[in-house]
């Protein structure tokens, strides 16, 4: 993992009561297996804007998929 | 020549270049999609084979512009669709083909292997794609449109069943021809309309987007799915695709409020906002008309045995945040009556079941006649001649000012984030999960969560049982809440003690 996915995966597993679930994977889709809800998404999203100083747009969410720890990494790192 | 599909012959020929519909992937105009649809029609009805009677067509595809076209495109082939989720849990749809007996399937290549070890005798499978190749099938179109009544299906739409088998809402033609109409003269909606979609297309306040689009010339954006995640960024979508109405389910409308992006970011064009599928709650109300002034708000009421809505109240007075928000009066073609326990007609303020009737009522449930005369009646106010009325489940109350009151649920069906679910549903799945030896769900009102009381001797990981029954049950329908018990509480008689255990709230 590189540091972006490595904040963001501390922060989904702090903040969602993941504790250490071996099922919870850079790769996992954290909706369908869930560990994230759809309030949680938004916590993400904000977590991600106010860490790294970005602006995610709603183009930005109909465009790339954003439902891994990975996809999320990948658009932040798209915005530094 | 009393299909709904007319709408559309109309339409195209004022405004053939329009854009009708559009989502993440294209947009058809007008034309465009009357091509796709006379193909699919086409090409539907070539599959007939020896099968005789009603084939509905079940559209299992992404909520897209092409879902769109084959919904017309049954239309063209005379015959009722059917549409469910694209996420549709496998068991789900099969007890769904298993209620329709025969049809045809529509699917698309991404989502056609999952209809592997389903049982699809009766049923001709299609891909969207290759029905859309075949030539534009107008005159045998027409031919079939002839033959439609305007009291033949033009959609069944299954809901949550309290037994834990979904029910098949058919609704006629004629409701939504009176249903479209009615919504042009009320909202004065035309071809300068941009509807900005939020409703599944197997939920019917879809229909409000589609068959105003087709009625009227107005274009029917679908708002991609995602961005309901993030409801703060919806005012950015809607003012960068020049959306101009909606028609919202409060869950949504009560996400954008609390966000606070209303007093941040204006939205000019946006001057219509409907909304209809729970109660909405005036303290969300009241931030949007004073964050968004000067549009209408309309609230709207109906369940899914009628065609979509059968009371309306604009909006017209300020409302204290504890206040509720009246449901109105009956549109046009439609009226209610509150009945007693005792079926005489309630007294101003007094609370009894809100029945409705008019040409918009459900045909019944699809090959349930049981289920159909139980929950359609003789109106008992009428004794001297044929008047069918739908007992809603709903208590409500006419207030003294004349207008109609939601109260709550006469049984456990219950409204989350705008879907209709039947907790009978969702305790018949839970029984069927790896180690329950019995199971209890209960609504938390408070918190706005099913809670799962299971008797289990293990201890259960709530994400496990929910990806467990997410096998049975849409995801709108998982519980939020699991408590593990060695044992249910029981009653003197032996039945689960309900009671005691919703007093654990």
């Amino acid at each position: 993992m590189n540091d972006i996915e490595q904040a963001i995966y501390d922060f989904i597993r702090e903040n969602f009561n993941i504790g250490d679930d071996p099922d919870f994977t850079p790769d996992v889709h954290l909706f369908d297996s869930g560990f994230v809800d759809s309030l949680g998404a938004i916590e993400i999203v904000e977590f991600a804007e106010e860490r790294w100083r970005i602006e995610i747009t709603q183009r930005d969410l109909t465009l790339y998929p954003m439902n891994t720890v990975e996809e999320i990494a990948a658009v932040v790192a798209s915005k530094l | 020549m009393n299909s709904a599909v007319m709408m559309l012959e109309n339409t195209v020929r004022h405004f053939p270049d329009k854009t009708a519909v559009r989502d993440e992937w294209e947009g058809l105009t007008f034309q465009a999609l009357r091509e796709r649809a006379l193909s699919i029609g086409g090409g539907l009805a070539s599959k007939r084979g020896e099968r005789r009677g009603i084939l509905p067509v079940v559209v299992y595809l992404p909520k897209s512009a092409d879902a769109v076209a084959c919904f017309v495109g049954a239309m063209y082939a005379g015959e009722p669709y059917v549409p469910v989720a694209a996420d549709i849990p496998m068991l789900r749809l099969q007890s769904i083909l298993k209620s329709l007996r025969q049809g045809h399937l529509i699917t698309c290549p991404q989502l056609a292997g999952n209809l592997e070890g389903l049982d699809l005798t009766g049923f001709t499978v299609h891909i969207s794609r290759e029905l859309r190749t075949l030539p534009p099938d107008e005159a045998g179109a027409m031919a079939r449109l002839e033959e439609v009544r305007d009291v033949d299906p033009i959609y069944i739409m299954y809901t949550s069943g309290s037994t834990g088998t979904p029910k098949g809402v058919t609704i006629p033609h004629r409701g939504i021809l009176d249903y479209a109409h009615w919504l042009e003269e009320t909202f004065h909606f035309d071809e300068k309309t941009v509807l900005g979609n939020q409703s599944a297309f197997y939920f019917d306040n879809s229909t409000l987007d589609i068959y105003t689009m087709l009625y009227t010339g107005a274009e029917m954006v679908i708002i991609p799915e995602v961005l309901f995640r993030f409801p703060a960024k919806l005012p950015e979508f809607i003012e960068e695709e020049g959306i101009n109405a909606v028609f919202w389910v409060p869950t949504v409308m009560i996400a954008v409020a609390n966000s606070g992006i209303l007093a941040q970011k204006a939205m000019p064009g946006l001057n219509k906002i409907l909304f209809c599928g729970e109660a909405m709650p005036n303290r969300q109300l009241n931030i949007w008309r004073r964050d968004h002034p000067g549009a209408l708000y309309a609230n709207l009421y109906g369940p899914t045995e009628i065609t979509d809505v059968c009371t309306y109240y604009v909006v017209d007075r300020p409302f204290e945040d504890a206040d509720p928000l009246p449901i109105g009066r009956p549109c046009r073609n439609m009226g209610t009556v509150v009945l007693t326990e005792e079926n005489t007609q309630a007294a101003v303020g007094e609370t009894g079941e809100l029945c409705v009737l008019g040409s918009g009522l459900a045909l019944g449930y699809w090959n349930a006649p049981e289920l159909t005369r139980a929950a359609f009646v003789q109106n008992p106010l009428c004794p001297d001649y044929d008047q069918r009325l739908y007992r809603t489940g709903d208590l409500a109350y006419v207030a003294p000012d004349g207008l109609l009151m939601f109260v709550g649920r006469k049984d456990s069906q219950i409204k989350l984030r705008g879907n209709r679910i039947e907790l009978g549903e969702v305790e018949a799945a839970c029984k069927t999960l790896p180690g329950v030896e019995n199971a209890c769900v209960l609504f938390d009102a408070g918190k706005e969560e099913i809670v799962l009381f299971a008797q289990t001797g293990e201890a259960l990981v709530p994400r496990k049982v929910n990806l467990e029954l997410r096998k049975r049950l849409p995801a709108y329908m998982l519980p939020g809440r699991l408590v593990c018990m060695e044992a249910l509480p029981q009653t003197p008689n032996g039945k689960i003690d309900r009671v005691k255990l919703k007093s654990t709230f």
